[in-house]
Formats: structure tokens, sequence, C-alpha cells
């Protein structure tokens, strides 16, 4: 076939974005070696998590347009899950980590099948009911959770025989689960299975009727959301050393939800910026701490009233009250959003 | 023997406060049409209004449910203006979010106002005990139960004597049908919404008397049981709603004689999940209208 232009700027614009990918890499990379504070480094690793669960709440509220609200819950799970395993048992980081991914995202699984059949507000309040179930649970089972006290002394994980204790160390550990989760969440969203999920939040009927097996996507999008946020509690817990039931409270569910909401839910980038606009203002309402949840329930309404497709959400995204139009969307990769759209016309969306 | 009755009796006090609140619930959804999350702290406000009225004019009830009914319609205006009167055509996860992040600003704004410590709520009904053979029954559980009785007459009687009544009927069960039939939708929403919200208040207030202390962060658990109890009515039903609070209350206090207290919320949970299973859209006839 002969090249056009068009392939040569493709190609082109293709190379500048590797460029940049591979640019921004290094200078994450070489972060820890150019500014060492310990201070940055933790807000820095705490931001790195916040991203992970952030964009795994994302996933099943802006990708597959579900409701979880309570996603401390699966967070909880993780951490507890690795901190048992590795305070009782002696397991390594290694094996405990994907652990409290795969318990979360089982435990996700149950949470999320009573309301697969029903619309997002019953979702919603289950979740969260369950955040504040796993945290009495967790309050309460002392034979196993220690209680009111936590789980202390959680010991740091080893990397080939390296102690890795310092919050420098936890970067790279952090950096490199985020850099893996939006790694495979991309590759998952560009898939069929991540069709799948957008069909559903644009028009679970039509979707349906397409031949989506929506109860079973609904489910793989929530477990998949669960087990990352699984994995982002496993990781927490060495990095904090210490556990307990009040980290996981409802508020910190909420927390995550501003998150994905200021960022922009539905997009890879969204909860990026949120995450990270999120973890300064925490940093820089330090002083005022009592008034951290104030401010983020004020930014969730502004956001709300004033752009409710998040900062770097499209203004004509359906979460910001857009109609998907025929032949608008063919370059992206909601293809299957776009057949959906064709197949209920222009009908009001979001259950007027 | 003695103690299982003696928790049924726990159960229908604490459950008719449940369904309180789950009236109030459904009557905020069902007209409104819209799904909220502030309704756990509309309740924390009426406990907390009831409470200041105690602590400054006296132990007088009637007061303290003047009051925290006031309160808590105050709130519901609020919650109608910022969360519902633009969002009525919006995708319904807009109005959602804004009655998450109300909750979210109420909560913390009471918690920073008036501290995150238990306040006690002590003597405000005398602590008397009438018995008759193995059944024993406090006067705070009569006054509970009486309470609730008559809000849920007056509820009854509002809804189905009255011009207003239909009017509310009419709008939750179609806005645009009512509309046309002259009904001015924007105001009546509203009262129902302040209704509810105000029902919710004084459920508040009966459990702050009930366990004689509140809490800022007390909205939580009684937003989900109100939920909760709701989802048996489809969460528009009033009736089943109402029937939904005394199996909720029943169901707890039956439940921690076998497991620990400290377990209470999660029967609430259990019984949501298990009403979700065996049938999601509730016992409630289908009367058209919205399905939130």
């Amino acid at each position: 076939m002969k090249k056009t232009i068009a392939h040569y700027v493709s190609d082109l614009s293709k190379g500048i974005k590797a460029l940049g990918i591979g640019l921004l890499a290094a200078v994450l990379i070489a972060l820890p070696i150019i500014y060492p504070k310990s201070y940055v480094m933790g807000v820095i690793c705490r931001m790195y998590m916040y991203m992970i669960l952030a964009g795994s709440l994302n996933v099943i509220n802006g990708y597959s347009g579900q409701f979880n609200i309570g996603h401390a819950g699966f967070f909880c799970i993780g951490a507890y899950s690795e901190a048992i395993l590795a305070t009782k048992l002696g397991l390594s980081f290694w094996i405990a980590l994907p652990i409290g991914g795969i318990m979360a995202a089982l435990i996700g699984l149950l949470v999320a099948m009573p309301t697969l059949r029903l619309r997002g507000t019953y979702l919603a309040i289950v979740t969260l009911g369950f955040s504040e179930i796993i945290r009495l649970v967790a309050l309460n089972w002392e034979g196993l959770t220690g209680g009111p006290i936590g789980i202390k002394g959680i010991p740091s994980p080893l990397f080939f025989g390296f102690k890795v204790s310092r919050s420098i160390h936890y970067y790279y550990i952090f950096l490199s689960l985020a850099a893996l989760f939006f790694f495979i969440t991309y590759r998952v969203i560009h898939s069929r299975v991540g069709r799948a999920w957008l069909s559903i939040r644009e028009d679970e009927l039509a979707a349906r009727s397409l031949g989506v097996e929506t109860r079973f996507y609904k489910a793989t999008s929530f477990m998949y959301g669960a087990f990352w946020a699984g994995i982002a509690g496993a990781a927490f817990a060495p990095y904090f050393r210490f556990i307990s039931s009040d980290m996981f409270s409802l508020d910190e569910g909420f927390n995550i939800l501003s998150m994905v909401i200021i960022g922009g839910q539905g997009t890879l980038l969204g909860p990026v910026v949120g995450s990270i606009i999120v973890n300064f203002l925490t940093e820089f309402l330090r002083p005022i701490s009592q008034y951290r949840l104030v401010v983020y329930a004020l930014l969730i309404i502004g956001m709300m009233w004033l752009r409710p497709q998040g900062l770097v959400g499209a203004s004509n995204s359906i979460l910001a009250g857009g109609v998907v139009k025929i032949g608008r969307h063919r370059h992206t990769p909601t293809g299957a959003a776009a057949a959906s759209g064709a197949a209920s016309g222009a009908a009001p969306k979001g259950g007027r | 023997m003695d103690y299982y009755i003696s928790q049924l009796i726990n159960g229908i006090c604490q459950g008719s406060i449940y369904a309180l609140m789950a009236i109030g619930y459904s009557v905020v959804v069902g007209v409104v049409g819209l799904v909220t999350f502030t309704h756990g702290e509309v309740i924390m406000t009426g406990a907390f209004a009831a409470y200041f009225a105690f602590q400054f004019f006296g132990n007088n009830l009637l007061l303290g449910m003047v009051a925290s009914f006031a309160a808590s319609s105050f709130i519901g205006i609020f919650v109608y203006k910022v969360c519902y009167e633009q969002f009525f055509d919006a995708p319904r996860h807009i109005s959602l979010l804004l009655t998450i992040g109300v909750s979210m600003l109420l909560k913390n704004l009471t918690q920073i106002l008036i501290g995150p410590n238990n306040l006690p709520l002590l003597g405000v009904v005398e602590n008397k005990f009438f018995g008759v053979g193995v059944v024993g029954i406090t006067l705070v559980q009569i006054i509970v139960i009486a309470t609730v009785i008559s809000f849920s007459l007056l509820l009854f009687l509002l809804f189905n004597k009255t011009r207003w009544g239909v009017m509310l009927r009419a709008v939750s069960q179609d806005k645009r049908a009512a509309a046309l039939m002259g009904i001015n939708v924007r105001a009546t929403t509203l009262a129902g919404n302040c209704i509810g919200s105000g029902l919710g208040g004084i459920a508040g207030m009966l459990l702050a008397i009930y366990y004689q202390t509140l809490i800022a962060t007390m909205g939580g658990s009684a937003g989900m049981k109100a939920f909760s109890a709701s989802v048996l009515g489809g969460l528009t039903d009033v009736p089943s709603a109402a029937l939904g609070g005394f199996s909720l209350g029943i169901i707890e206090n039956l439940g921690i004689t076998f497991a620990s207290a400290s377990y209470r919320d999660i029967f609430a949970f259990i019984f949501l999940v298990l009403v979700l299973l065996i049938k999601p859209e509730g016992f409630a006839r289908k009367r058209g209208g919205v399905r939130p």
C-alpha cells in the first residue's frame, strides 16, 4: 500500500506520543534521585496510591456507569488481607499483594451480585452499607483484625533480599503499580470488554439488545475495580506499617469519589488529575484539616453544578448530559457506544 | 423467654422509629422522583434541633417535635434547591452525586460546629416502667410508638382526605400529567420534600430520646436503615416502607440476641440484601409513575 502524507503525519504523532511517554517515565523514575526529600516522596507515594484507587473507582463509575460510593471497603479488604497474611502467616509481600486484590475482587462480586439486575441506586446504597459493615467487622473481630487497636508492625517487603523501608523505595513500588494499573486499564478499556462496559453506561437496554451480556460485564467491571482497590490497600498496609479500622471510614470512600468527580469520570486522565488536586489540597489544608471534607463536599457540589463531566471530561459526554450522536464518534474507541446511540436514536438518556 | 419478649418489644419500638424514617424517605423519593442520600443527615439535623430545643426551653416534647420538624424541613428546602430543582431533566447520577455531596457537607459541618463526640440527652422522658406479667414496657417506648402512630395517621389523612394530598399523590405518579391538570408541580414537590424531611427529623428526635445520646455521624446508619426499610416498598410506597421499618427493628433486636450488639448495623444490611435478592422491585403494587 502506498503511504500518503496522512500516514506520515500519524506516524509522526505516534512517535511524539511515544517520546512524551518515555520522557515522562524518565522524569518520574529520576525524581527521587533529583529530589530525595522524604516528605515530598511520602506525598507523591500517597498520590500514586490514590491514582490507583480513583482510577479503579473510575472504571466502575465512569466507564461502566454504575455507582460505587463505598470504595474504601475494598481498599480496607486489601489492606487487612495483606496485613493479616504478613503478620500472622509471615507471607511475603509479593504473594500477599495479589491475594489482597483477589480477596477484594471476590467480595466485590458478592456485593454486586444482588443489584446486577437493578438500577445503579441500589448498588450505591449496597456499597455504602458494605463499606460501613466491613469497617464494623474490622473493628469488632478482635481475634483476626486486632479490633480497635488495629494491626501494628506490618513487615516491610523484601525485594531480592533488599529491605524496602524508606519512602524513596516505596516510591518505586507505588510508581510501578500505578503504571501497571494504567497500562492494563488502557488495554482493557480499548478491548472488547471495555467497549461492552461503555455500551452499558451509554444505554443498558440498547447494549443488551445488541447482545452484550450486561450482567456479566457489570460484574466484571465491579470486580476489576475492586481488585485494584485491594491491590492499593495491600501496598498501603506495609507502607504505613500500621492499619486500623478508622482509616477506612465512609469519608475515605467519599474522598476517593471526589477525586474521580473532580478529575472527570470516564476518562483515563481524570482520576490522575483529581488525585493530584485533592492530595495537594490535603497538604495545603493540613493546618485546618477538619475543614478538608467540607471543601471536598463543596467541590463535588460545585463540579456537578458547573462541570459535571469533570475537569478533563468532554462536554458532549453522556456524563455531562450529552446525547450520543450518530456518526460523530467514529474514530473513538467507543464503537459500541456509537452503535448503541444508533440503536436508540436520539432517545433521552439518563432515565428522564 | 422473658428476654426474647422484651427484645421483641424493643424491636417494635425501634422498628416504629425506623418506620417513621422510612415513611419520610418514601415520601421524599416518591414525590421528588429522585433518590436521595441526604436523609440520614436530615434525621441527624432533627435530632440536634430537638437537643437544642430541650437545652434552651426545657424538656417539652411538643416543642422538640416542632423544632426538629422545622429544622429538617429547612434542610429539605436546602437539599431541594441544591440537588433537585435544576436537575430534574439531567442524567440521574448528577442529582445522586449532589445529594452525596450535601450529605458530606452537612455531616462534616455539624462535626465541626458541635464536635465529634457523643452528646448525652438524659431525662427528657421520665424513666418509668410498666409491667404486665412478663411483658414490660417503658414510658419512652410508649411515647415513641404513640408519636409514630399519630404521625402516620396524620400523614394518611393528609394524603387521602385533603386536596393537598391528592396533589402530592398526583405529582408522585406523573409530573407531566399533574402539570397538565393545573397543579403547581415545583411547589408541590417542594412541599412533599419538606414533609418527608420533617418526618425524618421527628424520627431523629425519637432516636435521640430513645438512645439518650446523639452524635454528628448518626446519619450514616440512620439513612442506611431508612433506605433498607423502604426498599420493601420499592422505595416509594409508604405503607410497605412502614412495614419494612417494623420488620427491620424486630430483626435487628432479635438478631443481636444471637450476635454481639456491636454488629447491630449488619442486620439492616442483610435485610436489604435479602429483599434485593428475593423481590428487588419491592412488595408494593405498581401504581404507575417513576421507579427511582
